[in-house]
């Protein structure tokens, strides 16, 4: 177990972030909380607060962590009451708070950052937020300790294989227009509101993600490395094999992208709201006004990261809401059906799958789905620096043709 | 007969915390099957051994059913209702049944059903039915004549009296009915399999598990998201979720959290240890005979050659009783609930030896969310 002399700042550091004393720690719950779980609460407070050991603030931490998760896991998402969520964050932060209070090792800085992420992913905002600050605080120290050269990791991979993807022939009849730099009045006019899908050049130009701060393999790990994010494993969400995992981003990449290995599948970082988890990543980005056109609550719009090796692939299917897709890194290739023809598209009957079409859009079974033949669409290939605008309702097909970074901007209707 | 508990236990249901040892965690996870003891109370309806568990998360109930019956609460009560026998809170003098939630006592008595809240100390049920108890008086609690009682209002649902109910049980989102014909019904959501339909889609309305027709169950149980039922012959059959290896099936996280452990284990004794990459390999290999939901029902061989007499389901843990007196406990294990002296969990049916070891023949086992209990005889010794 190393510990550097900067591992005894990390406890103050975040006691400071932590209420002052035991009565500042509010834990206020409705009564959707049983009181049996509000006392186990009070227990880990007081832990908190006093001089116990850590197994005591740890073992309270983990029965409230364990409790909150069967809660989160009954009934749909959408119907878990967010003041278990909010309970699953206490006790994420409680086990925080106990493996960082007595100079952590390594692998302890680890889970705890871990711990961290999944209340950020799994949880509701406590505190002002208190678990994105910790995990700030967390990250900087795990960052010295391995410039300290604790880190064990495995020398980089520095020569990546070099892709020279199959680039589809888009045909100039079936193209979707590309306009550079538009005004809003004639992008208003001329695409969003007769719904017509366009590809907007220039208008990403000025972000950092593709100036300077390129975004890179290496750039990714630097900034986000240690954290835990979601990724679909699978061809597609539509297979039987398709399943979901947590992974931190070293390991996405060393596992999927770094070190394809076609067995163990495909890996994709997909429609995850990584900015709202790294923060620092927020900056190197930012959506020009075409993507705030009739809308007016911030609160409703849903930042989405798609990052992974080529061959992932969105099955063909529509969304409620309008999106703008900005590729960043790598090209995509993006087929798109326009609403009216949904009735040769196929969807599936089932409630779960309805918005999407059960046709392989590249090769198509002919003999089931003999009207799909028949449908007009548009396509074209997305390259850094581009902005695809989807209309709503719009059917989309994407598939990466090389390691691709990607990111989606969309308004809730909800 | 003597009642055992082992599992969860931070809110002393199973027995008091040691005040002499510093150590949280024994206290909390008991993982050796513990006697439990009456009360140290001067009521005297508390001296009695209690004839019948109820366990919810947080506490436990003792069901006194002989002459005067009431239930007396053990674990998180609240601080003023120590004397918790029907002298504040729930008056329970008189009642014929109980079940306990995380909110709520329900007790029936001849002729009606209350629910009571028990975070509050009320001195009326928070609701209460007539119920018409001469139709039949063999009906257990969820069951009460023409439908089943609920631990969230609205209390009463009604049953289709086609169905002819024998018993149910509820999980988490989802319900197993057992008819007097030995069919077995399942409604609720079914997005772990635990309707045993095939699918992942719920049911609205009560809809016969077609795989277990033709076959009669005698007795039904679920868990947080799984279903288990005992056939007429004593075979077992599962089906739900199998994330802690509740179904007795192959789990993947079972697996790997076992393989961790030896890893720790060589470590700590300085043996060569395989990289974590080449275990997650191997065990990755065999992903396609892990079962992580099973969607219809699956006989499980809990031991050969030995009938089931009586299950139980915690949230994510499995017990059976078998006819000669074992009891196998399998599923989630990191409170002790298995009882097998250690905090693992298992996918696999094993033996809980401590009954072994201590000639006692378990006739009884009812599990809370965490934890288990077991009701158990001196085994006869027999001439070998």
């Amino acid at each position: 177990m190393k510990t550097s002399s900067s591992v005894a700042q990390l406890w103050p550091q975040i006691s400071a972030a932590l209420p002052a004393s035991e009565d500042q720690f509010l834990l206020l719950f409705s009564d959707t909380v049983e009181s049996s779980v509000l006392d186990l609460l009070k227990r880990s407070r007081r832990h908190l607060y006093s001089q116990t050991s850590n197994s005591s603030l740890s073992l309270n931490a983990q029965i409230v962590l364990d409790y909150s998760w069967e809660k989160l896991n009954t009934g749909t998402w959408r119907d878990v009451d967010k003041e278990w969520r909010r309970v699953y964050s206490y006790g994420c932060l409680f086990k925080v708070a106990a493996l960082c209070r007595g100079g952590p090792s390594e692998d302890e800085l680890r889970q705890a950052i871990r711990t961290c992420d999944m209340g950020l992913l799994m949880g509701a905002a406590i505190m002002d937020n208190i678990l994105q600050v910790i995990v700030g605080i967390l990250q900087s120290q795990f960052k010295k300790s391995c410039e300290d050269g604790d880190d064990q990791g495995q020398p980089e991979v520095k020569r990546m294989k070099t892709e020279c993807p199959l680039v589809p022939v888009i045909r100039e009849e079936l193209a979707v227009p590309r306009v550079k730099c538009p005004s809003l009045e004639s992008f208003k006019t001329n695409y969003l509101l007769p719904l017509k899908p366009v590809v907007l050049e220039g208008v990403i130009d000025h972000w950092p993600a593709l100036n300077q701060h390129p975004w890179s393999i290496d750039y990714l790990r630097s900034v986000a490395g240690c954290r835990t994010v979601p990724v679909e494993v699978g061809s597609r969400y539509t297979d039987e094999e398709w399943s979901q995992t947590l992974l931190t981003v070293d390991e996405f990449i060393d596992r999927f992208i770094s070190n394809e290995d076609k067995a163990k599948g495909l890996g994709y970082l997909a429609q995850h709201q990584l900015f709202d988890q790294i923060p620092e990543l927020k900056e190197d980005i930012r959506f020009p006004d075409y993507c705030c056109l009739g809308e007016d609550d911030e609160d409703h719009i849903t930042v989405n990261a798609w990052f992974g090796p080529g061959g992932t692939v969105s099955p063909l299917h529509q969304d409620p809401q309008q999106n703008f897709l900005a590729q960043v890194v790598g090209s995509k290739y993006i087929r798109l059906y326009s609403p009216e023809h949904t009735d040769k598209l196929y969807p599936h009957q089932s409630p779960l799958l309805h918005n999407t079409s059960q046709v392989e859009v590249e090769s198509p079974d002919t003999q089931r789905f003999p009207e799909f033949s028949k449908a007009p669409y548009l396509e074209c290939v997305l390259q850094p620096g581009d902005v695809l605008f989807i209309p709503v309702q719009h059917w989309h097909y994407i598939r990466s043709l090389e390691l691709s970074f990607s990111i989606t901007k969309r308004a809730e209707t909800e | 007969m003597r009642w055992f508990g082992f599992g969860f236990n931070a809110f002393e249901q199973i027995c008091v915390h040691g005040k002499v040892t510093e150590d949280a965690g024994s206290d909390v996870k008991v993982t050796c099957p513990t006697e439990l003891k009456s009360h140290v109370e001067t009521s005297s309806c508390c001296l009695k051994k209690p004839g019948e568990i109820r366990a919810s998360w947080s506490r436990r109930a003792s069901l006194h059913l002989d002459g005067d019956s009431c239930v007396c609460l053990a674990g998180f009560v609240t601080a003023t209702s120590v004397e918790s026998c029907g002298v504040s809170g729930p008056k329970t003098c008189g009642c014929t049944d109980a079940v306990i939630s995380e909110y709520h006592l329900t007790l029936t008595f001849p002729g009606r059903v209350e629910v009571w809240d028990i975070q509050k100390k009320e001195s009326t049920p928070k609701w209460s039915m007539e119920i018409n108890t001469q139709s039949d008086h063999t009906l257990k609690l969820p069951l009460v004549p023409g439908g089943y009682i609920t631990n969230k209002p609205p209390f009463y649902h009604s049953l289709s009296p086609c169905l002819k109910a024998k018993s149910l049980a509820l999980g988490a989102e989802h319900a197993l009915l057992l008819c007097v014909t030995g069919d077995v019904y399942t409604w609720g959501l079914g997005s772990h399999g635990q309707l045993g339909h095939g699918g992942l889609t719920s049911e609205e309305e009560p809809r016969a598990v077609e795989a277990l027709c033709g076959m009669p169950m005698s007795s039904v149980a679920t868990g947080g998201w799984h279903s288990v039922c005992i056939s007429a012959g004593g075979d077992l059959y599962v089906w739900g979720w199998n994330e802690s290896g509740q179904l007795g099936l192959p789990s993947q996280g079972v697996r790997k959290a076992l393989q961790q452990n030896q890893h720790t284990q060589q470590g700590n004794l300085g043996q060569e240890v395989k990289s974590s990459e080449e275990e997650l390999q191997e065990v990755e290999k065999l992903k396609e005979f892990f079962i992580s939901i099973q969607a219809f029902p699956a006989l499980l061989d809990v031991t050969p050659s030995c009938e089931i007499k009586a299950v139980s389901c915690g949230s994510r843990h499995t017990a059976a009783v078998t006819t000669t007196g074992d009891l196998y406990t399998w599923g989630w294990g990191e409170y002790g609930q298995l009882g097998h002296q250690t905090l693992m969990s298992s996918d696999e049916p094993q033996r809980v030896e401590f009954f072994k070891e201590q000639q006692l023949r378990v006739v009884e086992v009812v599990c809370g969310t965490w934890n288990t209990f077991a009701a158990a005889i001196k085994e006869e010794l027999s001439c070998s």
